[in-house]
């Protein structure tokens, strides 16, 4: 207690935690004090019956606010409409345009199957051989479906995928089994079906592997031809190995590598030069 | 203080009564909330959470009354949103929406505790 000159008027001492009114104020007196300064008027008398013009006030005052809260609490627990409808547009373009995109691609594919068809067929008789450079050309560019004996190498997302964003295979962890397989031997890669030709890439956008610009989902499976013995021990001795087996005890992204007799690796994409030109044939490309 | 606030009860089942009937009207009728209203609806209902729990306490306090329970209602909604209001105007509504919540759940979380105290005593 602080001395006082006054003892009539005692001056309040100040408080210790006089810092902390505000969380004070909160924590201990959560009742309106006009809950209180009501009772006291009441209990002293002070307080005139209420008029019916106050009754009808409050009546009305109450029925608009539970008329509020009613609609503030039912507005707050449905869906935000305009939420939903745009999602539902975005989610029918989408599937819309998948089905255009499979659409076209089906169509290029079987104009391209038609153009080296037509083009084998007109070469034949006038130049044979070049009709076999084509077909091997195509082989090579990975233009040409392709099958034979091979390995596939399957790369699977760690099991806490979920929850921890390094789990997830990475574009360079793909890349580093590809570079491995060609080093090895390997004549002809698919990932997931998608065919490594001599322009496609494998890149990461965002969480998503993009193998020439298509996303691919976990596992991921490559497909690589060639000789089974060659590929497998070639992948074995090189750094991809150790990189999976250091992902595989890291983030338990697990990895396995089976031989098969007869493996397919589809066509991939032609790619059409609108600016590049051959140099010409006096200049001995060929 | 018991005796004198059930003197008062045939007053006190206005504001209880009045949003009964508002309630029921808001559930039935279904008119749409105005969009410019949106933002406001969130901390608007904690704040009539707030101001419930403060009446019931009141009440069983022994000392409910129905104005101040109106008015305290009234003034914490419109409080509310316009701490809201203001907040996105200053380019820091989602902060002060948030300090709100927390000044407003804490009251709703003591008023809680004191209302279990009167119910089972513990």
């Amino acid at each position: 207690m602080m001395p006082d000159a006054d003892p009539a008027q005692p001056r309040p001492a100040r408080a210790v935690d006089a810092s902390m009114t505000l969380l004070n104020e909160v924590m201990h007196r959560p009742l309106d004090p006009g809950y209180a300064a009501a009772a006291g008027r009441r209990a002293r008398g002070e307080e005139a019956p209420r008029a019916a013009v106050t009754i009808v006030v409050l009546l009305v005052v109450a029925i608009v606010l539970g008329f509020g809260t009613a609609r503030a609490a039912i507005e707050l627990r449905k869906p935000q409409p305009g939420v939903v409808a745009a999602r539902t547009l975005l989610q029918d373009e989408i599937t819309s345009t998948r089905a255009e995109v499979a659409t076209l691609t089906a169509q290029n594919a079987a104009l391209g199957t038609s153009i080296d068809t037509l083009r084998d067929s007109a070469l034949e008789f006038v130049d044979p051989e070049l009709v076999r450079t084509v077909a091997l050309d195509g082989f090579t560019n990975g233009t040409v479906a392709a099958k034979g004996p091979g390995i596939t190498v399957t790369v699977a997302d760690g099991a806490d995928a979920a929850t921890d964003p390094a789990a997830f295979v990475q574009d360079s962890d793909l890349q580093s089994v590809v570079n491995a397989l060609w080093s090895a031997g390997a004549e002809a890669i698919a990932i997931n079906g998608q065919r490594l030709t001599a322009t496609t890439s494998i890149r990461s956008a965002g969480s998503a592997i993009l193998v020439d610009l298509v996303g691919v989902a976990g596992p991921y499976e490559v497909v690589a031809i060639g000789n089974r013995n060659d590929l497998e021990t070639g992948l074995a001795r090189s750094s991809a190995a150790q990189q999976l087996s250091a992902l595989g005890s890291q983030y338990g992204i697990k990895t396995s590598v089976a031989t098969h007799e007869d493996l397919l690796v589809p066509a991939g994409p032609t790619r059409v030069l609108f600016s590049a030109q051959p140099l010409g044939t006096d200049n001995g490309d060929k | 203080m018991v005796t004198s606030d059930y003197s008062m009860g045939e007053y006190n089942v206005i504001p209880v009564f009045g949003l009964l009937i508002g309630i029921a009207a808001g559930l039935f009728l279904e008119p749409t909330v105005p969009v410019y209203l949106q933002p406001y609806l969130p901390i608007a209902v904690v704040a009539a959470l707030d101001a419930l729990f403060g009446g019931l306490r009141a009440l069983l306090d022994g000392m409910f009354d129905d104005k101040v329970f109106l008015v305290s209602f009234l003034s914490n909604v419109v409080v509310a949103a316009l701490i809201v209001f203001l907040g996105d105007q200053l380019g820091v509504g989602t902060q002060l929406s948030t300090g709100v919540v927390v000044v407003l759940g804490i009251r709703i979380f003591s008023n809680a505790a004191a209302i279990r105290r009167h119910l089972f005593k513990a």
